[in-house]
């Protein structure tokens, strides 16, 4: 922290979209104090800038990490550029709330979590659902031991179309991952900390519905054994129609209870001349919690977000799926790490 | 209205069921179009002239045999559900009752649950375009374990079949996962590993590309449960998404004695199941299912069985 200062300065590093939830639930802590941000691009950089009362920006992470004031740092850039970028935070001596997946492949997931390590930082990854009240809410209650021990898990978080065109990173296979990657890590790191076992294998299949053209799958089914003999299914999609689709569904089946969470859980549905459509929350109480545990890790209060080793994890689940879209058949972890 | 003799022959089931003494003799008894006129054994004669449709529920090993003699004495057949406990004896029953112009038909009868009725006939319509993923869960709560043979072959079909008749495409490949999971064995010394899959996923690959996946299992009991807990199909296409809760049409009831529960609103699917039997024997017209979906089940299960040995994807064989 800042000499003087009761609060940790954030230098933000990439100012796309999803930097915005995270600045906003900056705002909402009073641990937490925007240090600026840092861009590739001038015109991203300098706007994000003056969008938050004119706080400094550079298109240099070099001079940004030498700013006075930047005790954390969170990256928000695109997924083959994390491992990289994380490496040089690390080496600047800053911790880190790096954007899911950690990174897009195991070795440089694993580098990233042995960089924090020997620099004595902490390591943490915006795996947001975590922090969303369902999954809470659903956490809770295994916890809680209602259930007995979880034998099923369905998870799946539906929805259209809501990319941008071919020009966006986030379809570009060798740039996002894959989807099993840029989306999938979310259900995948979520049904594990649910379910509290080891993840053996991965059976994973994909569509591309949207266009036979697309490098990733917009659809993804992707179905995970355990050591102690649950499955859980996790289906994330952007290929459903209508795309104003926004539907999730959680099913757990225990030794001793079931649990659902039914696609119009969220309790609002809004029929209009359009169709029928479901009014729910945004985000941001999630990112608010998330920004919250970080800081309890930031300030060694506490330590309640996702760590670098079970990022690295959902890495190795999400690489698994990808590969088993590609050889059509199941993939073990042991393949992968 | 034609009213059909019925002979009931049996009462022979998978492990501890009796599905002829307790769904199909009482559906019958109270359907208007049928009276059960008497009640055999699989070594009666049944060329008998009070009988018009046959209710099989035979030992397995006789499966084949009565249902061909059956047929042969000009008799429809209602058979339990498995019909045969492999794909080639349900395919010789398929053989038996080809070009017989009677109806024979596997008792599938969830497929009649009016949710999926609906879905069937909303996805026939083109109402999501071309579908190109289902996913299904059939959790029944209670009802005791199907020993020695488990509810891959019990339950799952119900689901498969069900999907069928919504999407007319077979499957092509399977992964399964799943086992004995619920300890509730016939005896206390009975470990949960020695038992029957109680609770399976099935990761199914159709022609035309559509992929589907089905839970199927049955759990320990579950006061308010009321039988089959989840019940549910979900349906995406080319140009919408259908969701189908075969638990309804049902009404939620809170008292303020007992547990919450649901009551079902309308005849069973038993019921809706012996109407299609009565329409296709009594204007002449096919059943809308018949031997040749019961082997395609079969067939799913065989290849369910043998992925869960090899932990591999397995192709449904011809």
């Amino acid at each position: 922290m800042e000499r003087g200062s009761t609060s940790v300065g954030v230098l933000v590093i990439g100012a796309g979209a999803i930097a915005d939830q995270h600045v906003a639930a900056l705002s909402s802590d009073p641990r937490g104090r925007l240090a600026g941000f840092v861009d590739t691009s001038a015109a991203r950089a300098g706007q994000a800038a003056r969008a938050q009362g004119g706080v400094p920006w550079t298109t240099d992470l070099a001079e940004a990490l030498a700013w006075p004031g930047v005790d954390a740092c969170v990256l928000c850039t695109p997924n083959d550029t994390h491992d990289e970028l994380a490496a040089r935070v690390a080496a600047a001596g800053k911790h880190l709330l790096v954007e899911k997946p950690l990174a897009t492949t195991v070795p440089a997931a694993r580098k990233t979590v042995e960089a924090f390590a020997a620099a004595g930082r902490t390591l943490s990854v915006a795996h947001s659902h975590r922090f969303y009240d369902y999954a809470r809410t659903v956490h809770g209650e295994i916890a809680s031991g209602a259930l007995g021990r979880p034998l099923l898990v369905r998870l799946a978080l539906l929805g259209g179309w809501i990319w941008p065109d071919w020009r966006t990173w986030v379809i570009d296979r060798e740039r996002s991952g894959g989807h099993a990657l840029h989306n999938g890590v979310h259900l995948l790191d979520l049904v594990t900390w649910w379910i509290g076992d080891e993840p053996v294998s991965v059976y994973a299949r994909g569509q591309r519905r949207t266009a036979a053209e697309l490098d990733v799958h917009d659809h993804l089914e992707m179905v995970v054994t355990y050591a102690g003999g649950a499955t859980a299914i996790c289906e994330m999609s952007r290929a459903h129609r209508p795309a104003s689709l926004s539907a999730r569904d959680v099913v757990v089946q225990g030794t001793e209870g079931l649990l659902t969470m039914e696609w119009d859980g969220e309790g609002v549905l809004l029929a209009d001349e359009r169709g029928t459509h479901l009014a729910a929350e945004g985000p941001a109480a999630g990112f608010a919690a998330q920004m919250s545990a970080w800081l309890d890790t930031v300030t060694g209060t506490a330590s309640t977000g996702v760590a670098g080793d079970e990022a690295l994890l959902a890495v190795a689940m999400g690489v698994a799926a990808e590969r088993s879209m590609e050889l059509g058949r199941p993939v073990s972890l042991e393949e992968v790490r | 209205m034609r009213v059909l003799d019925v002979l009931l022959i049996g009462e022979y089931g998978l492990g501890h069921q009796n599905h002829q003494r307790d769904m199909y003799a009482p559906a019958f008894e109270a359907h208007p179009g049928f009276r059960v006129t008497g009640r055999a054994e699989a070594d009666d004669p049944l060329d008998r002239p009070d009988a018009d449709v046959v209710s099989v529920c035979v030992p397995y090993e006789r499966r084949v045999e009565v249902v061909t003699r059956a047929l042969r004495a000009g008799k429809h057949v209602l058979v339990d559900k498995p019909m045969a406990l492999t794909a080639a004896e349900c395919a010789r029953i398929a053989e038996a009752a080809a070009g017989t112009g009677l109806v024979c038909l596997p008792a599938h009868h969830q497929r009649f649950q009016p949710a999926v009725r609906v879905a069937r006939e909303a996805i026939a319509a083109g109402k999501v375009g071309l579908p190109w993923n289902v996913q299904a869960d059939f959790l029944v709560a209670g009802g005791g374990a199907v020993w020695p043979l488990g509810e891959l072959l019990n339950f799952a079909p119900y689901a498969t079949d069900a999907i069928h008749a919504m999407t007319a495409l077979p499957v092509t490949a399977v992964y399964a996962t799943g086992g004995p999971r619920f300890q509730d064995g016939p005896s206390q010394n009975s470990s949960f590993q020695d038992g029957p899959e109680d609770l399976v996923t099935l990761c199914l690959t159709h022609e035309r590309g559509m992929t589907s996946t089905v839970v199927a299992g049955r759990t320990p009991a579950m006061p308010g449960a009321g039988g089959l807990s989840l019940h549910r199909y979900r349906v995406a296409g080319s140009h919408g998404t259908l969701l189908a809760d075969a638990n309804r049409p049902a009404a939620r009831v809170l008292t303020t004695t007992g547990t919450p529960r649901g009551t079902w609103a309308g005849p069973s699917t038993v019921d809706r199941m012996l109407t299609e039997l009565h329409t296709a024997v009594v204007t002449g017209r096919p059943a809308e299912l018949g031997p040749a979906d019961a082997v395609a089940a079969l067939r799913v299960v065989e290849a369910a069985r043998r992925s869960l040995a090899s932990g591999q994807v397995e192709e449904v064989l011809p």
